[in-house]
């Protein structure tokens, strides 16, 4: 059966002011799947994400999210369809967790931003989801990174995305939460049949992660498909000089267990 | 089941809470403007200020002090001072910074530059200053200042550089106000002296009626902005992500800030350090980040704070009046070192 595809990329280029970044990608997220963003710093990983935010415009080619173009969505139309995470770390004075998880309902309230019983429900349901319940009342300076990830992950949830966009979401998180968090993220678009589009800087976790990898070098696509054909295409080896043989043998055991866990045995 | 029912009922509590934090809020106002009317050189019984406050039509010196002097005194520093506690609010939301206010950032200062020049050239040409000049002048002044820290803004990643440059353009607007204020001729600083030290006195029911509909309009629009606001409080990138409309939205929180501190500073002149703390402190007081709750818990406190400090400052060294700075100062300036000391803490 073909999965159902929820973005779909032709062509696109993006920069900033004039100056194009990312050049010629052609992908496509699919639903309940993770597309993996990989390549070195500075190579277009995070203007790719923003533009498919909508904070920076595509300058060429074309974006359709299930079948309708990008510049039909209104700001708030597609502030529905797309939940974002940002590398950038949140400062909040006395804000909760629940407060951090209700702003996800932003874009559904009405104009003072009162939040009504299904909202309610809706947050209830993505604090349980991501695990942090019993956070809920603590406040988000408190809470240890790991946790804080999970409670943004809960906010992204609740605006009950079609599409989620997370960059470098494990930055801040040791090889267990990374773990923890990659997992939780699969689980979650398995079960509201949504995609993901995210970055993850280590390699070895991306490569497990994924259900599909794109490999950006110098804003240019270096490689896509799924890590098998990947790594078949000898690109992985190039874009970060690793040998294709060591990879997903030699691995840590808690990235062991993590293969186990994801019930795949690359 | 059992668990989401307990926590529904947890966050209706603290809702309660704050609604209860902000009626405590209101009935200190009350017991506050009770006490600054019935204070002063002549003691007016409160059970007389009742009599009077009712019965309009009341006559008599104490009528008269009442509706002439404590008044409108006591108006001006309720109104004024929710309005610069809103300002130093919408400031710290916009700079995503705990010890910005208007008056630290040289957007008082700047304001008080135009009001000085404008008073020396009025009352050379026109015997009597016009409110609405006045308060337009003010309004130039502090954007010509809130442009500047913009511009620096731009330049400067960080937040504790931006506070010092904005320091640094109150003392340049000083300057150039105590320089033209030397060289103004002795009919002229009379006026000008007593204002640029920054007091409630003097005002009366025109004045009080022009900073109700200001500070009231900037009131409302605020709180026609607070589900932006709450957004915005998570980074320009999440409030983007949800549908805010950014650019909008900051040019919104400049204009409404600006208007605010200008109002504040053409009537009052400058007044220290309310914009700063009472926010921290309401912040700390009701423990939320909802701006729905700390919009009017600002105001309230702002009033508070203000009222309070005005009191202090002709009560206790009587009849030597004390300007309102000197006593926001003292009480404020505590209040920022706290918070900057918090803020280090956090870092560690």
């Amino acid at each position: 059966m073909m999965k159902q595809c929820m973005l779909e990329a032709k062509n696109i280029a993006a920069g900033y002011q004039g100056r194009r970044i990312i050049e010629g990608l052609n992908f496509q997220a699919l639903r309940g799947e993770l597309l993996i963003l990989m390549g070195p710093n500075g190579a277009g990983k995070s203007t790719l994400l923003k533009t498919i935010a909508g904070r920076l415009p595509v300058m060429a080619g074309e974006m359709v999210l299930q079948g309708k173009a990008w510049d039909a969505f209104s700001v708030q139309e597609r502030a529905r369809q797309i939940g974002a995470f940002f590398p950038e770390r949140i400062r909040t004075e006395h804000m909760t967790c629940r407060e951090m998880v209700e702003m996800g309902r932003y874009p559904y309230t009405g104009h003072f931003g009162v939040l009504g019983k299904a909202d309610r429900l809706a947050v209830e349901e993505a604090l349980e989801l991501t695990n942090v319940t019993e956070l809920a009342d603590k406040d988000l300076m408190e809470l240890s990174d790991g946790q804080r990830q999970r409670v943004l992950l809960a906010r992204a949830i609740c605006q009950e995305p079609k599409l989620l966009i997370l960059d470098e979401p494990t930055a801040y998180l040791d090889i267990r939460y990374q773990l923890e968090f990659l997992s939780l993220l699969r689980k979650l678009c398995k079960e509201r049949d949504i995609a993901a589009v995210l970055s993850v800087h280590e390699v070895e976790l991306a490569w497990r992660a994924a259900d599909q990898l794109l490999c950006i070098k110098d804003g240019a696509m270096a490689a896509y498909g799924t890590p098998e054909e990947v790594l078949k295409e000898d690109q992985l080896q190039k874009l970060f000089e690793i040998d294709p043989d060591k990879l997903g043998k030699d691995g840590s055991p808690e990235l062991e267990q993590y293969a186990k866990m994801l019930g795949r045995g690359r | 089941m059992g668990l989401r029912i307990n926590q529904k009922e947890k966050q209706s509590n603290s809702g309660r809470w704050a609604f209860f934090w902000c009626l405590l809020l209101l009935f200190f106002l009350l017991v506050l403007l009770f006490a600054s009317l019935c204070t002063g050189s002549v003691k007016i019984l409160f059970a007389d200020v009742l009599q009077i406050l009712t019965d309009r039509k009341a006559e008599g010196t104490a009528a008269d002090i009442l509706w002439r002097i404590r008044f409108p005194r006591a108006v001006a520093a309720l109104f004024l001072g929710g309005g610069l506690a809103l300002s130093g609010y919408l400031l710290q939301t916009f700079f995503h910074n705990p010890i910005a206010g208007p008056f630290v950032l040289g957007i008082s200062s700047g304001a008080k530059l135009c009001v000085a020049l404008v008073m020396i050239v009025a009352t050379k040409y026109l015997y009597t200053i016009p409110q609405a000049l006045m308060i337009t002048a003010a309004f130039f002044g502090a954007m010509l200042s809130m442009g500047f820290v913009l511009l620096l803004s731009i330049r400067v990643e960080r937040m504790s550089l931006l506070i010092v440059a904005g320091i640094m353009i109150g003392y340049i607007c000083s300057a150039i106000t105590d320089f033209v204020v030397t060289f103004a001729e002795d009919a002229q600083i009379v006026n000008l002296h007593n204002w640029t030290r920054g007091s409630f006195s003097g005002m009366n029911e025109e004045n009080n009626v022009v900073i109700i509909v200001l500070t009231l309009l900037c009131f409302a629009g605020i709180l026609l902005l607070a589900k932006p606001i709450s957004a915005y409080q998570l980074g320009e990138e999440y409030a983007a992500s949800l549908g805010v409309n950014v650019r909008g939205l900051r040019v919104c929180l400049i204009l409404l800030s600006s208007l605010l501190a200008a109002v504040v500073t053409a009537y009052a002149g400058p007044v220290s350090f309310v914009g700063i703390a009472v926010p921290q402190l309401v912040k700390q007081l009701v423990r939320t980040s909802k701006p729905l709750i700390l919009i009017p818990a600002c105001f309230l406190g702002g009033a508070i704070f203000c009222m309070g400090c005005d009191l202090i400052a002709r009560s206790v060294f009587a009849p030597t009046e004390l300007s309102i700075s000197t006593v926001t100062a003292v009480f404020g300036a505590p209040v920022v070192l706290a918070v900057m000391l918090k803020r280090q803490k956090e870092r560690l």
